[in-house]
């Protein structure tokens, strides 16, 4: 057994079986620098273990009600969540994306106007109206 | 300033004829020649209501200039295939047809109905009459030429719209010749087209497609005329009337003397706008190509990608 310092961690834990211990123990007699380090590791833990419990003053951490987070994955709810914000990013673009070259009634009255203004009937009879304006 | 639009006329599509019958078309070339400044009041009756409007109208030969009596800064120049629309300094749209002058077969015959006085100087009325309808009344100042008062009508003799002169100086305006647009460019002639040749009376006379791949076809029966436009895109009606005709659903707008009918089929946003009679409307658009609803996928695409 090389220097095992995670066994020795373990065996002050008491997570160790008892056929591991012993091997442990064995190889610890025999070994000073492991002995040294399980020396160390006993010291730390027992100043650790001696500072004082400080009490938080109230009003540090807000009280919270608790909450049940259910562990059970829903599959298909990232997929609908997905296919929501497309189907939302596509409506507000088809609103608010201005149609190409849409005529308006103003040019339509142009083209019109324009165009009858050659007819032989054309004057006070079929005044095209500025549209909008004085109805 | 908005986009400026220029077309040219540049074929017949129907052979053109005889325009109007001799009197008829000596009545109003004399009206086109009369010079004058006057103030007209337009009245119509529609499906949708009362729509009435107050302009000023000054007239130089075929120059014609209608300003708004209520807004001062509205200004429309019409005549010789020009027309221009201005508000103040700023010219909003303009569309120029350099050519063809196509005219509808006549179908109308022309009564003279006698001597009348009107805005107390000597005039003579008339009355069209078309496949034996009365569908208009004309008073034409004697003087000056000028259609003093003209009166429309349904069949069944209904009046559609009134136009009467309130006053008339017979002193020569002066008109400014609109600025023509620059960067315009011209369209170019289509020689097919799935719009009918004839409907109700009413000859395809020209069409042309723009640079926007907008189409744009003029009907006319001598006396009455509207324009239909096929459009890749739909075409904008704000505070249209949702109306339900024989041939599907339809945004539609009256103004004064004009009306304008919008819908969409499969391919196309259509509209048409003209000053035919109410009661010639579902003929005319029974022959053009139906509403079809393209469903909420396709208004998606067309809005995003045109």
């Amino acid at each position: 057994m090389s220097h095992p310092s995670e066994l020795i961690s373990a065996y002050l834990d008491g997570e160790l079986h008892d056929s591991e211990s012993s091997q442990l123990v064995d190889h610890l007699a025999g070994c000073g620098r492991c002995s040294a380090e399980l020396g160390e590791m006993q010291r730390v833990r027992s100043a650790v273990r001696s500072l004082p419990v400080l009490e938080l003053p109230v009003g540090i951490v807000p009280e919270a009600d608790p909450v049940v987070v259910p562990l059970r994955r829903h599959k298909g709810m990232w997929a609908g969540v997905a296919a929501a914000v497309v189907a939302a990013v596509i409506a507000i673009a088809a609103i608010v994306t201005p149609e190409p070259g849409s005529l308006t009634i103003e040019e339509m009255n142009s083209r019109f106007g324009a165009r009858a203004s050659l007819d032989p009937a054309f004057g006070p009879a079929k005044v095209v109206v500025p549209p909008l304006v004085g109805e | 300033m908005r986009r400026l639009i220029a077309l040219v006329a540049l074929l017949t599509v129907v052979p053109g004829g005889v325009a109007f019958g001799a009197e008829l078309d000596e009545l109003l070339s004399e009206s086109q020649a009369a010079s004058y400044s006057a103030e007209q009041i337009i009245s119509c009756s529609t499906p949708d209501g009362e729509r009435d409007a107050l302009v000023r109208i000054e007239q130089v030969g075929d120059e014609l200039r209608v300003t708004s009596s209520v807004s001062d800064d509205v200004e429309v120049i019409s005549g010789s295939g020009e027309w221009t629309l201005t508000r103040g300094e700023e010219q909003v749209v303009h569309a120029n047809v350099d050519s063809g002058e196509a005219t509808a077969e006549d179908l109308y015959t022309v009564e003279e109905l006698g001597a009348v006085e009107y805005l107390g100087r000597a005039s003579m009325a008339y009355l069209l009459i078309r496949e034996g309808e009365p569908r208009a009344e004309l008073v034409i100042d004697e003087e000056t030429g000028a259609v003093v008062e003209a009166v429309t009508l349904t069949i069944g003799n209904e009046v559609y719209c009134e136009r009467r002169f309130v006053s008339l100086d017979t002193d020569p305006p002066e008109i400014t010749e609109p600025t023509a647009a620059a960067g315009e460019t011209p369209p170019t002639l289509i020689e097919t087209s799935t719009l009918p040749e004839e409907v109700g009376g009413f000859e395809l006379l020209d069409q042309y497609v723009d640079e926007d791949g907008v189409r744009f076809a003029y009907y006319s029966d001598g006396f009455f005329s509207f324009a239909v436009f096929e459009t890749p895109t739909a075409v904008a009606l704000p505070g249209a009337e949702l109306v339900e005709l024989a041939s599907g659903p339809y945004s539609r707008i009256f103004t004064a003397g004009q009306v304008t009918y919008v819908w969409e089929t499969l391919d196309y946003g259509v509209a048409l706008v003209g000053d035919l009679p109410p009661d010639m409307h579902e003929a005319v658009l029974a022959e053009m190509p139906h509403p079809q609803d393209r469903g909420l996928f396709r208004r998606w695409w067309r809005a995003l990608f045109g």
